[in-house]
């Protein structure tokens, strides 16, 4: 296993748990009403929030500087992995959107939804890039590196 | 000879014509991981014109010898 498909195992793993970690956090809360009210629950949830791009880049960053470990193949995944992103961030926004639109309908939606999608953009932002790495080592070793 | 659409290389005979070299002193070599050796070896990855280079110059042939464009 390449030393940058590896990291992006570890990522992946971490930036899952770090999601799960902050759903559960809301669901032993009570609701989002609560994320408004209390502060010892915004905090958790902004250091869970925080904690996933620096965790992400704790890891990856290493193996990006050492270009011994990262050839022009690893390069050429790391290019593609943004398309996975692109993808997962759309798919997210249309998500939030349809809820909140079936949720609310005209009734306005609170502020509080701005911060929770940008904490969702972010969390999923970071687990599709380590998904973008892994699924073009996937992709490479089942079809040709040609375009 | 491993086939990769219309290039296939001669990688893996050359590794045992030089001496068996292994795939790790071939990727140290040439400046790449040896899972891009693997990965070339084995049909599934076909390298940037520089490393098709370097890994020529590594078996001290022309890159015709180790890939071939099939017409």
């Amino acid at each position: 296993m390449a030393p940058l498909q590896k990291r992006a195992w570890y990522s992946l793993v971490i930036g899952i748990v770090f999601a799960i970690a902050l759903v559960a956090v809301f669901v032993a809360s009570g609701d989002v009403t609560t994320f408004d009210e209390n502060l010892g629950l915004r905090l958790a949830v902004y250091a869970l929030w925080v904690g996933t791009p620096l965790t992400y880049l704790i890891i990856m960053n290493p193996v990006i500087r050492k270009s011994k470990q990262v050839d022009e193949r690893d390069k050429l995944i790391l290019e593609r992995a943004p398309r996975v992103q692109y993808l997962a961030i759309l798919f997210s926004l249309v998500a939030w959107v349809i809820a909140l639109t079936e949720v609310f309908g005209d009734k306005g939606v609170p502020v509080i939804y701005l911060t929770l999608i940008l904490i969702s953009t972010l969390v999923i932002s970071t687990i599709a890039q380590s998904a973008g790495i892994l699924i073009g080592y996937w992709r490479m070793g089942h079809v040709n590196g040609q375009e | 000879m491993v086939r990769n659409n219309r290039i296939t290389n001669n990688i893996r005979r050359l590794r045992f014509e030089n001496g068996e070299m292994s795939q790790q002193e071939l990727a140290n070599r040439a400046e790449c991981t040896r899972q891009t050796i693997i990965a070339i070896e084995a049909g599934k990855y076909v390298p940037s014109l520089s490393l098709a280079f370097k890994l020529s110059r590594v078996f001290g042939t022309n890159v015709e010898d180790v890939f071939k464009y099939d017409e």
